[in-house]
């Protein structure tokens, strides 16, 4: 059921005020009905009773046979004839409704009675008075498109039974109906189709564009169209993705004086410890500063990542993943890769190298090496990184990826870093639009996995 | 180059400044010091500068500028100080002619290695061109932007390189035609960043050969000369 139900705006304000019209016109056929059968008693069923109750008086009188004949000639559906038994087939299906208002009638005449038996059905154009009967007349009865039988028990006396014509309006009438409930439909509906659609329009684009929202893609402003109320909305979206792009650049601007302010202090350390004299204890000293200065560089590039500055370029992936292997492969470690077809992908070389880079260096520094796979999965490319290392418990696995997290326990200090790989190469493929997966492996180990979209 | 080199060092921040000139005087420098683009510029046209260490991040006239400058009305090398985060400027910078940077922070000795190296280089070469290590180079349908160490096929298709690779291709294309040994080779890699180079050259030209060679097994474009060396078969155009 709730899946007919429409989700639009416009779909469900039209299904509410197709129901509603409906309800509406339903009501109207209800009354209408109603005072058609007030109309039909006073046309047909008062004169009926009053011709019955007529009839028993004269037969009570024994008037009844003599003027039968010219009667019967003038007024041939309204007669009234006298039978011993029940003269309606007792097959035919009974108006009950026309048969209590007929009692009701004859109860107030104060008329006694019997049984009332009431049908309505076809006229039977083959009797014989509607052969030398006026074709005006004729017509009119076959326009009232039947007739109503009613016989009445006299006690004792035998039953009245007479015919009259009855009109068959309610077919006309539901046909006017259906006809008023389209015109009211097709008046009613299209309006509020097209005022529908000028609010849903300008709504859903203001929906695309949020969707589409990328924090210093400078996009222009969604149009301001439709009723007022949803051109407030739109202003408002405007001037707060405005704000936001504002914040944004802020922050930019921020981070470069943060940097810069940290960086120049670190220089200028390490310019000094130069003049140390001892060979160890300068080196020492300066790969402190190395380390505090791309733990700055780590901090700066995940603080900046929403906006990256480096173009989205065609890449040979599998090159990539293979120049960063063989820069860990210069410095003697054991990576391995083995050596993939050309996969070309559109994405950022430098910033992807990098989080390549973080996932082997992760796996060299726990691991002690890693072996690099690089699947073509058709709608996705995956590159994976694993190595024979502790791997990590099953409840951390999600941990490692916030900034800053560490697994203490097996980890010291001297592994350096801060936990910012993680985190700055789940950044890097988020922002590409893939995902980084870490599970452990059968037999030991950690599987770090990018997928990317093609 | 009888006498000491002089080198003009523009930074603006004092702390920095200061004692990286005190340390390049002690490593046999004559250093004059400049706190903006406008000192320096009076103090190229008062001294003979021999070289330009120049910081990108300057209030007022940045670095760029005054790099563009230098380039425009001299031939005086320039090296470049940067930060890791300032990658576009560093591609600027090589682009507009810079013959070298280093990124902060960096060692001062290896400034100073790389202050002999250049000063060697235009001292001996004479014909020294604008930029001998920037721009981007074609070759047989490649081309090799220096400024963002890519190489890039004729689709337009980036071939990423690891530092060894880029540092091998990098000689070759510099010196096209000309032969090279592995000892000449070793000596041009080791350059840059020379703890990631460490492997044998053949090792390297293999790999190289694999990603821009049409048939690998049979080299048309890195060869080997016979009695030990390498040379580039294709011309090379500066863009």
């Amino acid at each position: 059921m709730r899946r007919y139900f429409p989700k639009s705006l416009t779909g469900q304000i039209a299904l509410l005020v197709g129901i509603a019209l409906f309800v509406a016109q339903a009501i109207n056929f209800g009354l209408l009905l109603n005072e058609r059968r007030g109309a039909r008693f006073a046309q047909v069923i008062a004169p009926a009773v009053t011709r019955i109750v007529d009839a028993a008086d004269q037969m009570n009188n024994q008037r009844l046979r003599d003027e039968d004949d010219r009667r019967e000639a003038r007024r041939p559906m309204q007669r009234v004839t006298v039978s011993p038994t029940n003269p309606i087939d007792p097959a035919l299906p009974r108006a009950t409704r026309v048969e209590q208002d007929i009692r009701a009638g004859l109860a107030d005449a104060n008329m006694q009675f019997g049984q009332v038996v009431a049908v309505i059905r076809e006229v039977d154009f083959n009797q014989p008075f509607f052969k030398n009967m006026n074709p005006a007349r004729a017509e009119r009865i076959r326009r009232m498109g039947a007739e109503l039988n009613v016989a009445v028990e006299l006690p004792g006396k035998g039953w009245l039974m007479l015919r009259a014509g009855w009109p068959r309006s309610e077919r006309t009438l539901i046909w006017q109906l259906l006809a008023q409930t389209l015109i009211l439909y097709a008046v009613v509906l299209l309006p509020v189709l097209w005022a529908g659609r000028r609010i849903a329009r300008p709504l859903r684009n203001l929906a695309l564009a949020t969707q589409r929202f990328h924090p210093g893609g400078n996009a222009d402003p969604v149009e301001e169209r439709g009723p007022a109320d949803v051109r407030a909305v739109i202003a408002a979206y405007n001037a707060l993705s405005l704000r936001v792009n504002a914040m944004l650049d802020e922050k930019d601007r921020m981070l470069g004086a943060i940097g810069h302010d940290l960086r120049t202090p670190l220089m200028a350390l390490r310019v000094r410890i130069e003049s140390v004299e001892d060979d160890e204890d300068r080196n020492r000293m300066a790969d402190t500063i190395q380390e505090m200065s791309s733990t700055l560089d780590d901090i700066l590039s995940l603080a900046r990542l929403g906006r990256p500055s480096e173009p989205l370029t065609e890449v040979d992936v599998s090159a990539l993943v293979d120049a960063v292997v063989e820069d860990f492969r210069d410095l003697d470690k054991d990576v391995t890769f083995e050596e993939a077809p050309r996969l070309t992908m559109r994405l950022r070389p430098s910033l992807m190298r990098r989080a390549v880079r973080n996932l082997i260096e992760n796996a060299v520094k726990y691991g002690g090496g890693a072996e690099v796979f690089l699947k073509n999965e058709g709608e996705r490319v995956a590159i994976q990184v694993c190595d024979r290392g502790p791997g990590i418990p099953e409840g951390k696995l999600d941990q490692v990826f916030d900034p800053f997290t560490r697994l203490e326990e097996s980890r010291n200090r001297d592994t350096g870093g801060v936990g910012l790989g993680l985190a700055l190469a789940r950044a890097i493929v988020r922002e590409a639009g893939g995902e980084i997966t870490l599970a452990n492996r059968e037999g030991g180990g950690l599987a770090a996995k990018i997928t990317l979209p093609r | 180059m009888s006498e000491m080199p002089h080198l003009l060092l523009v930074d603006d921040e004092r702390s920095i400044r200061e004692p990286l000139a005190q340390y390049l005087t002690k490593q046999g420098f004559r250093v004059t010091q400049a706190g903006d683009a406008e000192g320096a510029r009076a103090r190229m046209a008062a001294y003979a500068i021999d070289l330009v260490v120049l910081d990108i991040m300057m209030p007022g006239e940045d670095g760029l500028s005054l790099c563009r400058h230098i380039r425009e009305t001299s031939d005086t090398p320039v090296i470049l100080l940067t930060a890791r985060s300032e990658e576009t400027d560093r591609i600027v910078g090589l682009e507009m002619g810079a013959d070298d940077y280093v990124v902060k922070p960096f060692s001062p000795r290896e400034l100073s290695a790389r202050i002999k190296v250049i000063l060697r280089r235009s001292s001996s070469g004479g014909t020294r061109q604008t930029a001998p290590d920037s721009g981007s180079f074609a070759f047989a349908g490649w081309v090799l932007k220096t400024g963002e160490r890519a190489l890039v096929d004729r689709d337009g298709v980036s071939v990423p390189l690891s530092t060894g690779e880029y540092n091998l291709l990098h000689a070759l294309v510099t010196r096209p035609r000309a032969v090279l040994t592995r000892d000449q080779l070793l000596d041009l890699t080791q350059g840059r960043e020379a703890a990631a180079f460490d492997r044998a050259i053949d090792n390297q030209v293999s790999r190289l050969r694999k990603k821009i060679e049409t048939d690998p097994k049979n080299p048309a474009l890195i060869k080997t000369v016979w009695g030990g060396g390498y040379t580039l078969a294709a011309e090379v155009t500066r863009l």
